[in-house]
């Protein structure tokens, strides 16, 4: 194991308190959540494709990265009402 | 690959994953969710930090490129993010975001 992997092991366990957030905390709280493990799991998927040298799978980390940015913003939005 | 560039790319490994470590403690030990939030956006400098150290050792390949790109979007869209989920709690749990705290105090 080198420090990629170990350190993308250390990011992916930080995302089951995230997930424990998301469903004891309110929305909004959840949301925080969502956002923080979005950003965490771009990190772990950035930190696997350099430990594997496995060039396509950055693709994924670019493609997750952006689209979590997004998704985040889209259900900020949609908590502005109340669901 | 020469020494220091890799005691570089580790330094701001640890760095990354230290940030994205306290991004997590913060999301549990804090109560609120105005503090809450405050921590989104650690996590997502975290992810720079880690794209950093990653075009460190790989220079500029296709990894290290699209690495490097990948921290830029999340460093630039954290503020952002920041931005809109502070406005929709404020419209959420006041009906108006630019309304102040002391005023809705007062009307209380």
């Amino acid at each position: 194991m080198n420090e990629w992997l170990l350190a993308a092991a250390i990011l992916g366990v930080c995302l089951i308190p995230c997930a424990a957030v998301c469903m004891l905390a309110g929305p909004l709280s959840g949301l925080a959540a969502l956002e923080v493990a979005g950003s965490l799991t771009t990190a772990v998927l950035m930190l696997l494709a350099e430990s594997f040298r496995r060039q396509p799978f950055i693709d994924l980390a670019v493609v997750f990265g952006a689209l979590s940015l997004i998704g985040a913003i889209v259900f900020a939005r949609l908590l502005e009402q109340d669901l | 690959m020469t020494t220091w560039r890799s005691a570089a790319a580790v330094v701001l490994l640890i760095a990354g994953g230290g940030l994205g470590l306290v991004s997590t403690l913060g999301l549990v030990v804090m109560r609120d969710w105005q503090d809450r939030v405050h921590y989104a956006g650690l996590s997502s400098f975290s992810v720079f930090l880690i794209a950093l150290s990653i075009l460190v050792r790989e220079s500029f390949s296709l990894i290290g490129d699209k690495a490097l790109a990948t921290g830029v979007v999340m460093l630039l869209g954290g503020p952002v993010m920041l931005h809109v989920t502070l406005r929709s709690g404020r419209i959420r749990t006041l009906g108006d975001w630019r309304r102040n705290v002391d005023e809705e105090r007062e009307r209380r």
